[in-house]
């Protein structure tokens, strides 16, 4: 490990001011950087520690929605109430991540800021273009069953690996972030990138900005909402596909819908043009499946000395249409 | 009773290797090769010594010794000579004060390599360019009974591959060595076989054996992956340089890279049978990925090419099989020791048959079961109890589960109910016990009892398995102790062999017994001799010495102040070479039936019970059979749905519990266990070792359930979910053949030239004669 300096400021402004030097990373639940830090994955001149200075509490807000401090744990968040009962994709996302060790240290703030788990993102023996731009991708052409089939590029193939995220995306969360420059809000589908040619970033994020609190919209329609992940054992394994999804059915048509799906790509990948296929048509199988291949209508699967992951697209598909046909039911018996 | 150990484990009381200390200790690090080929071209380690802290760096030009070592094959060099042959291959081993010291130095240390093509494909490897002065055939094999080309109504062959398996045992090596004032040296370690590793480091130090001592320390699990040297011999050299204590740890990655793996195979099998479901003939070839050194590859060859054709009587076969090097991990010894390969492909083959026999696939195992009597294809004679019906037929006892239950999926809510199916599969296995082919199965243990308190010393390892419950319950049951101590094995005393092959209770449990019956003689003649009674009426119930059943005196207060001593030794008859008599000194048999939920668009796969009837002899300790038994049908599980290691290009890319998933508690099924006992011959009550089978009847089990509930063929373990979504693998191929009785009949001959090398093994046609 890398040795580091450790700050512990008094207040959120100050860990942002702290932290607008280069090099300067948040310390939260610690899940994921501290493994990394371990394995030299990242190696941060100084670790803020933010543990206690964000809040701590799930409040409604005025419009009818909740907002999430950022310190609230996962499994804080996967037990309250209100986010059970008006956000079930995200109760249940979140309680399919991880173990319940982890829930209880990883946080709201944290959790979609976790890193690819892809295997030569984490083995520092090997090229990389998002640990150590410019070296390469050692994922093309490698081991690819874990990887992105949407929204890939050249320099990486690394998939998101966030389930909370994942529901995130579908319930058009909002972040709010303080930075240097002081606050503003991002829409939470736009908080994640794309690899493109610079795999190095994750997010949006600036240097020093820090998510203080997650808001979630009023969103009648996501109390029929689900998340489903499907993965190579029954607990503690990141998934291979995702998939969050919010269905307002009456009469058969659908109303509205938000799907966003996860383990496929460099971000939560929402799912906007099957959801506009779908919405004012009918809640069939087969329109289900209809929409689902127009989003995949991109797919790239990558080849790969362990078979390929071209799989997910059909396991995609089949979990898409499970999943909208089961919110059918639930509303129209 | 209790498990001695049991308590301090659960509570995180227990003291394992890794937890070693001693004042002033040094800690070791390794230098591994990056490559899986390469030739060493200048290793410079000057400014890694010049470093303030460190205090030994060495390489292969530093051991004093004999550089290499093995378990079979002496192939391996302790620190990389010249070449390096796998990724991974320790290069150099620093002591420091500290571990950060220590890596920073093995960083300091400047290698030149020259990459060299890295051959990872054994059926190319047998035939190519020697990756070592002893070739790349660890060994070939071949034998034939009967004829076999002799043929049945129905004729079905398939070629089945196995992924290669880590023990993930759960506290990684550690050991703590620390020079003797007599110049030698003494080592404390996580190990399975404690006389071996004292052996082989002598050989590296130069020592005489007597000089290297080797004590037991804590262990967290075993299964084979500690059978092999790791570190042992590093901490040794390390101490011996520096003078000081030097304890070495490695990491969960290190610990994928250091040990030995289950050997990765491919097997071809083909099954002729009659209409009544009677095989005629078996072919079979074998190709084991060895990697990169020996270790046991010669010896795990053979388990699975003579245990081809399972549990069954079959007159008339062809066996073969090559065990080769590569530049892929070395794999050695894991529990089950070739067989679950051979179990996976042979059960496979009977459900194929049976399938295109239209028989229930209990039926056509119940035809060709085995009975004692029978001539083993590879020439032994099953003179012992050999219960395969009656373990087929406890089995078919066991009622089903109910239908429902936790989804596929598990906590990712994954499955809808209406994709799911149930399936049900069945295995039945035998695994050969006790060390094999003329290696000498042994054990001694030294008893003593003084005041009612008895001392067991065995250099059995206890890595987990339970071997200080059963032997504390045979000094407390023979010699009516009130208390059992278990000293710490070490090699002043005689070697137990490994903890291994399910042979511990047998060997060491047989040598502790006799000890026990030796002291209790002594212990009797003497009180007889007090108190001038006749020994032949004297004896120990219940806790004290009974003459003619009265009780005369506790045990405790028999011999007040007196220790009463013996050591005794035990070795089983010996084996031989195969093709020669008994190769083997016996074996079990285990039948299990998995049902499975699979989630048949997504492909995911809930194991919802396995029901098992081991052949066990008898009960010694009702809840450790039960653990081995279910500890073995959860790693038979693991093989067959989700655990490989993945190697690419001669690299693990899963060194790692990330990506190396082993079955969690959520994903492990009921198990019910029911039990054929029919004691062992010369066995104290009949015990026979327990461990293995388990795990070798639960991959073909688990399989031929998921096959059942999908309808594919599914011909390679682990089974991903893309294989069952997909419908990814080749079904066997069956042909209606005409009757060819066979032109000769019984006997084993071993064949001289093998037939064909495994690169075109392959090429094998249905031939429909």
């Amino acid at each position: 490990m890398k040795p580091f300096d450790y700050a512990r400021p008094g207040d959120v402004a100050e860990a942002v001011r702290v932290a607008t030097l280069p090099g300067a990373v948040f310390l939260g639940g610690g899940t994921n950087l501290v493994d990394h830090l371990k394995l030299g994955v990242a190696r941060p001149d100084l670790v803020v520690d933010v543990r206690t200075l964000t809040s701590r509490e799930v409040t409604d807000t005025e419009d009818g929605g909740l907002r999430a401090g950022a310190a609230v744990t996962n499994s804080e968040l996967a037990a309250d109430r209100r986010v059970r009962e008006r956000y079930p994709v995200l109760a249940q996302a979140l309680l399919a991540g991880a173990t319940g060790q982890l829930r209880n240290t990883a946080t709201t703030g944290g959790n979609p800021l976790q890193r690819t788990r892809c295997v030569y993102f984490q083995d520092v023996t090997t090229p990389c273009n998002k640990r150590e731009p410019g070296t390469g991708c050692s994922a093309i052409g490698g081991t690819t069953r874990n990887h992105a089939v949407l929204g890939a590029s050249q320099a990486c193939i690394a998939t998101h690996p966030s389930d909370m995220a994942v529901a995130l995306a579908a319930l058009d969360a909002c972040v709010q972030v303080l930075g240097p420059t002081g606050e503003r809000t991002v829409p939470f589908t736009e908080l994640h990138r794309l690899p493109g040619d610079d795999p190095s970033r994750d997010t949006v994020l600036e240097q020093g900005e820090l998510i203080t609190a997650m808001g979630l919209p009023p969103l009648p329609a996501a109390r029929t909402s689900a998340y489903r992940k499907v993965r190579d054992r029954a607990s503690y394994a990141f998934a291979l596909v995702s998939v969050a999804a919010v269905l307002d059915v009456r009469d058969g048509v659908v109303q509205d819908v938000r799907i966003a799906l996860g383990g496929v790509a460099h971000k939560p990948w929402r799912a906007t043009r099957a959801e506009q296929a779908l919405r004012g048509g009918p809640a069939t199988p087969d329109a289900f499946a209809a929409a689902a291949a127009e989003e995949l209508a991109d797919a790239r699967p990558q080849p790969g000395i362990d078979g390929g992951n071209g799989f997910k697209v059909p396991l995609v598909t089949r979990t898409l249409v499970a999943t909208l046909r089961d919110l059918t039911a639930a509303q129209e018996g | 009773m209790r498990r001695p150990d049991g308590q301090a484990k659960v509570r995180g009381e227990f003291s394992y290797a890794g937890d070693l200390h001693a004042e002033g200790m040094l800690h070791g690090v390794t230098l591994r090769s990056p490559h899986p080929h390469a030739r060493l071209l200048r290793i410079d380690t000057a400014a890694a010594r010049a470093l303030p802290g460190v205090h030994a760096v060495l390489t292969a030009a530093d051991v004093p010794g004999d550089l290499h070592f093995g378990l079979t094959l002496r192939d391996e060099p302790v620190l990389a000579d010249g070449v390096v042959r796998y990724a991974g291959e320790p290069v150099a081993v620093v002591a420091a004060i500290d571990p950060r010291t220590a890596r920073r130095a093995a960083r300091a240390i400047v290698v030149e390599y020259e990459p060299l093509p890295a051959q990872t494909d054994p059926t190319l490897a047998a035939d190519a360019e020697p990756l070592h002065a002893e070739g790349n055939v660890y060994r070939h094999l071949a034998y034939e009974c009967g004829d076999p080309r002799a043929r049945g109504v129905v004729t079905v062959e398939n070629t089945y591959r196995i992924g290669m398996q880590d023990p993930a045992f759960l506290a990684p090596e550690a050991g703590m060595a620390t020079p003797t004032a007599d110049g030698g040296v003494r080592l404390e370690v996580a190990t399975q076989w404690l006389h071996s590793d004292q052996r082989q480091i002598a050989w590296a130090t130069g020592l005489p054996p007597e000089k290297v001592q080797v004590v037991l320390a804590g262990v967290g699990g075993a299964f084979g992956g500690r059978e092999d040297v790791t570190l042992h011999t590093h901490a040794c050299l390390l101490a011996l340089a520096t003078g000081r204590p030097v304890k070495m740890e490695y990491t969960r990655e290190e610990s994928f890279l250091a040990h030995r793996q289950r050997h990765p195979g491919t097997i071809w099998l083909r099954h002729s049978a009659d209409a009544s479901g009677r095989v005629v003939s078996v072919e079979g070839r074998v190709v084991l990925d060895g990697g990169a050194y020996a270790s046991t590859s010669p010896v795990v060859i053979a388990n699975t090419v003579t245990l081809l054709q399972g549990p069954y009587r079959v007159d008339n076969g062809r066996f073969e099989g090559w065990s080769v090097r590569t530049n892929n991990p070395s794999c050695g010894a894991m529990r089950g020791f070739g067989v679950p390969q051979a179990a996976f492909a042979h059960e496979s083959q009977m459900d194929a048959l049976a399938a295109a026999l239209d028989l229930d696939p209990l039926e056509i195992r119940l035809r060709n079961a085995l009975r004692r009597g029978d001539t083993a294809t590879f020439g032994q004679r099953f003179t012992q109890p050999t219960p395969v019906r009656e373990v087929i037929e406890g089995l078919r006892a066991v009622p089903l589960p109910p239908a429902g239950g936790k989804l596929p999926g598990g906590v990712g809510r994954a499955s809808s109910p209406g994709s799911v199916r149930r399936g049900v599969g069945y295995a039945v296995t035998m695994k050969n016990l006790a060390f094999s082919e003329g290696h000498v199965d042994e054990s001694t243990a030294t008893v003593s009892l003084r005041d009612g308190h008895a001392t067991v010393h065995c250099a059995c390892a206890e890595v987990g398995q339970g071997f200080v419950t059963v032997a504390e319950q045979v000094a407390r049951t023979v010699l009516g102790a009130d208390t059992v101590t278990v000293t710490q094995p070490d090699t002043l005393i005689a070697s137990a062999g490994s903890t291994s092959a399910s042979r511990q209770t047998m060997a060491s449990g047989t040598a502790v017994h006799r000890a026990c019956v030796a002291v209790r003689d002594r212990l009797l003649a003497r009180v007889a001799r007090e108190r001038g009674l006749d020994a032949g009426l004297l004896s120990i119930q219940d806790g004290a010495v009974t003459c003619d059943g009265t009780p005369l005196v506790d045990v405790a207060a028999a011999t007040p102040g007196h220790t009463v001593r013996a050591t005794e030794h035990f070795a089983h008859p010996p084996t031989t070479a195969l093709g020669q008599g008994d190769v083997y000194v016996g074996f079990a048999f285990s039948a299990q039936r998995a049902v499975v939920d699979v989630d048949v668009e997504l492909g995911l796969v809930s194991v919802v019970q396995i029901a098992s009837c081991q052949d066990v002899g008898t009960v010694v300790n009702p809840t450790q059979l039960l653990g081995q038994i279910e500890g073995g049908i959860v790693q038979g599980m693991g093989l067959a749905v989700m655990e490989e290691v993945v190697v690419v290009d001669g690299h693990i890319t899963n060194p790692e519990f990330q990506d190396y998933l082993i079955p969690t508690i959520v994903d492990a099924p009921e198990v019910v266990s029911v039990y054929v006992t029919d004691p062992q011959p010369g066995m104290p009550h009949g015990w026979k070792g327990v461990g293995e089978p388990p795990l070798c009847t639960a991959v073909p089990a688990v399989a031929a359930a998921v096959r059942d509930a999908t309808g594919l063929p599914l011909p390679s373990v682990p089974i991903r979910p893309e294989h069952i979504a997909l419908g990814i693998g080749t079904p066997p191929t069956v042909t209606r053949t005409t009757p060819r009785p066979p032109a000769t009949t019984g006997g084993t001959a071993l064949s001289e030239e093998p037939a064909d090398r495994p690169g075109t093994w392959e090429s094998e046609g249905a031939a429909g004669h």
